[in-house]
């Protein structure tokens, strides 16, 4: 990397870090008390993790009958969010959506904090977190390509890498005040778009293999994930936009928004459809396949506790489809917002709740063992989201200064006519990179 | 480990077929060959133990109690009953003739159930000798020999017996390194009434998700 | 005080209560990491280590025992034999469910009294019908109940082990004789193989195992019954610290009846190879392709 400004590039780069750090930390008095209430329930949560690891995950309600519960249902929801966010780059870049472009580092923002969401719960899930350097390729013992765990923490952390370059170095160069260079970024984007489908497909994979959990070992789970992805993703950037937008520090038109609630017109069916056909399955062929759904809706043995989470869910579901097809939607920002909300917990709870748990109940020898999360870990799950708020935060606010140029290396704008004399021939001007491609 | 292998292979014979360039097929050769080195590639290789040598153990029945003696209505220190050998009695007492039916039993025979069939006592039993049992052929054989008698009805029992699928054992199943002990049928099947009694099953499940929930439901 | 003093000031009070709060929220966390051994942490795994490393990881691990629990153990490294590879078949039209299979293994493994862990689950069938879902496990009535049939469950070995295919860290492996073992000292506890697993046949600790000292099994071995960690999965392993010597499993010698049938299925004349030629053979989810190592039978 050239520059011509009078520092040598690596400090000017530490410089820029500094500045980022001195950005997470100051503001007005409203992110003071927003920062401070994520990282009281953050903190809530380590100390219940400790407590965890400490005495042993009896502290959870998981059993060698139910042997994932919440921690692996968020985690699966995380993976979806992260994914979803693709949802803005691929108008972005595939369809040169302008407007979409100008809102797009949120998404990849928003992918970063839910891929640490993610890691969290597969941390907080270990039953020994210190042995996880185990799991590094070349240094543990990786089981790969055999393990579909192996691939997932791949495409993880993959994807927290190229999310992380892509973000990093535009918003470098903007801070810097030069145009990107197509070379160093485009590829990752178009790598992205495909990781993203792969994070969430492996992710499908790891359940949707298991031959002896009839409930996940059927072949519309990957696209059921996706589905659901789709919907979550762009449900929370809806609702993410309308904060920005609301925090005064980017203005975009309803370009981008209207774009992420078609789609989620579009996947919102798809899933109802998807999740139908699935019972239609169960339900009608009956028999053992089809105990787990039938646990799941209806409670078998005297057992009913998932019973509320699916019905809420699908009524949710149901709920936000039909808000998002009413014509006062397309109008009305509180409509859409309710649809989002809506459509974002009615898939958390269908996806988590809804589609891990009853994986293992029935269990595989067929007994009625059930799961009810104990406040630890509800303590461990609000605790793993306010770190992926906090995370998204300091993201959003450093990101969107930078972003929109309110901090910079030079604030006089001499290092842009310095760097401006040195443009190379594969530099681009600003405004064509980015709506290029 | 024989998974990566199988992989690289794969990847190789592909390579080859469809003609990609060569940077493609270097590719294609190492990057599975250099995850397959790094994952597992370093194993030391390890050493197996010998097999089993010819079998030496011996194979022994064990003799229960009740073919020498019989249960009194007395009970030791630890509440078991006492048991009072055969002789004790019938080295004096030396009946001349077998009872018909167990009503007609006294003494330490009172109460004996009897449910083997339409066997008599004479079916097994000779008048005089409480060592010997008689087969069916009119033969005498030992009392220790027990066993021989019941294979005289029970023909798929002894077949399972034989090998080893029917009535518990302890001891080696490898032959070389020692013996084993088997049970003998009257370990299990008291000959009088040779149905096996029901009892109470040990250690109930108390495992995480069962101690919560006191039962499966309503089946 | 002026306006960015007092911001200032406020800024610090902030921060010192914000690390306070974060000494005591992690207090726990610290604790935990304090009672780690560095030298297990930071070890090799089970396939990498030199003969001399394993000796000093079992003498540890003794030495360890002793601590925690206060009896001298002998934990040993017994590899599979040559020529030998383990089968296991169980009558079901003789098994009484009397659980007391399940109890040997409590007593022989090394299992956690509390929860009267046991890696063998016995389920109480009705005579006429296969269907797992109308068994039960918490029967407690006097057995051979009538119009009911017993079918012990217990760890498969299957040859195609979904739980040896997905652990991410190859803390579990199939070895040589045909058991399916666990590193309890590799193992991260992420209970992938519990969730793979079509028999139910994986525990995990979760807490630490307590036994009173005078009921601890001392004869162990390292892929075995040893008395295992916290947070890590363990498994039946065809009792290999007793089989891997010729001897038969707890499990086997406690059968009051003679239901189990164990041996080399290399040997043409064993028990297990005549039961496998001659008797009707039903291998549980045989549909699943995992093909076990476990077989149940029927006389007649």
């Amino acid at each position: 990397m050239t520059t011509t400004t009078s520092s040598s590039p690596s400090i000017s780069y530490l410089r820029f870090l500094g500045r980022v750090v001195v950005l997470a930390f100051s503001g007005t008095w409203r992110f003071y008390a927003w920062m401070t209430v994520l990282t009281a329930i953050a903190l809530v949560g380590l100390n219940a993790w400790g407590h965890q690891l400490l005495n042993g995950m009896r502290v959870t309600d998981l059993s060698d009958h139910v042997s994932w519960g919440l921690y692996i249902a968020n985690f699966t929801f995380g993976v979806g969010l992260a994914a979803g966010a693709v949802m803005m780059v691929i108008p972005a870049y595939l369809y040169d959506d302008h407007d979409m472009h100008d809102v797009v580092i949120i998404g990849e923002l928003l992918a970063i904090s839910a891929i640490v969401v993610c890691l969290g719960f597969i941390v907080v899930d270990m039953g020994r977190p210190d042995r996880m350097w185990h799991i590094i390729p070349g240094i543990g013992r990786f089981h790969w390509p055999v393990s579909m765990l192996t691939w997932d923490v791949l495409v993880l952390n993959g994807y927290l890498l190229i999310n992380l370059h892509i973000a990093g170095y535009l918003m470098y160069q903007r801070y810097l005040g030069r145009p990107p260079r197509k070379r160093w970024y485009l590829p990752f984007v178009f790598l992205s778009i495909f990781w993203a489908i792969s994070i969430h497909t492996v992710t499908a994979f790891l359940y949707q293999g298991l031959g002896g959990r009839p409930f996940w070992n059927s072949a519309l789970l990957a696209p059921r994930f996706l589905a659901t992805a789709f919907i979550s993703g762009p449900a929370f950037v809806i609702v993410l936009l309308e904060v920005v937008r609301w925090s005064g520090k980017l203005t975009f038109g309803d370009g981008p928004i209207n774009t992420l609630s078609r789609i989620m017109r579009v996947t919102v069916l798809l899933n109802l459809f998807m999740l139908g056909s699935e019972l239609f399955t169960a339900l009608y062929t009956g028999g053992a396949h089809g105990s787990a759904v039938r646990y799941l809706f209806f409670g078998s043995h005297g057992k009913h506790a998932l019973v509320p989470y699916i019905w809420t869910a699908v009524a949710l579901n149901v709920t936000s489809a039909v808000l998002l097809y009413l014509p006062r939607s397309r109008t009305s920002k509180r409509w859409l917002l309710a649809a989002c909300g809506c459509a974002f917990l009615g898939v958390y709870l269908e996806k988590g709740m809804g589609l891990i748990v009853p994986g293992f109940v029935p269990s595989t020898l067929h007994e009625t063992i059930e799961y009810t999360p104990t406040v630890t870990e509800w303590k461990v799950t609000a605790g793993i989201w306010a770190l992926g708020l906090l995370v998204l935060t300091v993201a959003i606010k450093v990101g969107l200064a930078v972003w929109t140029g309110r901090v910079r290396e030079r604030e006089d704008g001499a290092a842009r006519s310095a760097d401006g004399a040195a443009l190379g021939a594969e530099e681009e001007p600003l405004r064509d990179q980015h709506h290029g491609t | 480990m024989i998974l990566s292998k199988e992989h690289a292979s794969t990847d190789v014979a592909l390579a080859r077929r469809v003609q990609w360039p060569p940077a493609v097929r270097i590719t294609a050769l190492l990057a599975p060959a250099a995850i397959a080195l790094a994952c597992c590639g370093s194993d030391p290789p390890r050493a197996l133990r010998p097999p089993p040598g010819p079998p030496t153990g011996r194979i022994e029945i064990h003799q229960p109690e009740r073919l020498t003696s019989i249960a009194s209505d007395q009970r030791d220190a630890l509440g078991r009953p006492l048991r009072v050998a055969c002789v004790t009695c019938h080295s004096q007492r030396v009946p001349t003739t077998l009872p018909s039916t167990v009503t007609e039993l006294d003494e330490f025979h009172q109460g004996l159930r009897f449910e083997h069939g339409a066997l008599s006592c004479g079916s097994c039993h000779v008048a005089g000798d409480q060592r010997s049992l008689r087969r069916a052929d009119g033969t005498m054989i030992d009392m220790r020999d027990a066993m021989d008698l019941c294979r005289q009805c029970h023909g798929p029992q002894t077949r399972d017996y034989d090998h080893g699928s029917h009535g518990g054992m302890t001891g080696h199943w490898d032959l070389s390194v020692g013996g084993r002990v088997r049970n003998h049928c009257v370990d299990c099947h008291d000959p009088h009434t040779p149905a096996f009694q029901p009892s109470l099953p040990v250690l109930p499940p108390r495992d995480h998700g069962i101690t919560r929930q006191p039962s499966r439901g309503d089946h | 005080m002026s306006g960015p003093n007092r911001r200032v000031a406020l800024k610090v009070v902030g921060a010192t209560l914000g690390a306070g709060a974060f000494a005591y929220a992690a207090q726990p966390v610290a604790q935990w990491g304090a009672g780690l051994s560095l030298e297990e942490t930071l070890r090799r795994h089970y396939k990498e280590l030199t003969p001399d490393e394993l000796a000093q990881i079992l003498r540890r691990l003794e030495a360890e025992t002793k601590e925690k629990y206060g009896v001298d153990v002998r934990i040993d490294d017994i590899p599979a034999q040559e020529g030998v590879s383990f089968g296991y078949a169980l009558n079901l039209s003789i098994c009484i469910g009397c659980r007391k299979c399940a109890e040997a293994c409590h007593q022989e493994n090394n299992h956690d009294r509390r929860t009267n862990n046991s890696y063998i689950r016995v389920i109480e069938m009705e005579q006429g019908s296969f269907e797992l879902e109308r068994g039960t496990v918490d029967y407690d009535h006097a057995v051979p109940a009538p119009g009911k049939f017993y079918m012990p469950v217990q760890c498969h070995q299957c040859d195609d082990a979904p739980c040896v295919k997905v652990c991410p860290v190859e803390a579990t492996w199939k070895e040589k004789d045909g058991i399916v073992v666990v590193d309890y000292d590799w193992c991260i506890g992420c209970r992938y193989c519990e969730a793979a697993c079509p028999y139910h046949a994986r525990r995990f600790n979760w807490r630490e195992p307590e036994i009173p000292a005078d009921e601890i099994n001392p004869d162990q071995a390292y892929l075995s019954n040893r008395i295992r960690p916290q947070g890590v999965v363990e498994k039946c392993t065809f009792c290999l610290h007793r089989t891997r010597r010729g001897l038969l499993p707890a499990c086997l010698e406690a059968c009051p009846t003679g239901a189990r049938v164990f041996g080399n299925l290399l040997d043409p004349s064993s028990d297990i190879r005549w039961v496998l030629e001659n008797k009707r053979v039903y291998v549980l989810k045989e549909e699943l392709g995992t093909r076990p190592r476990f077989f149940y039978f029927f006389d007649e």
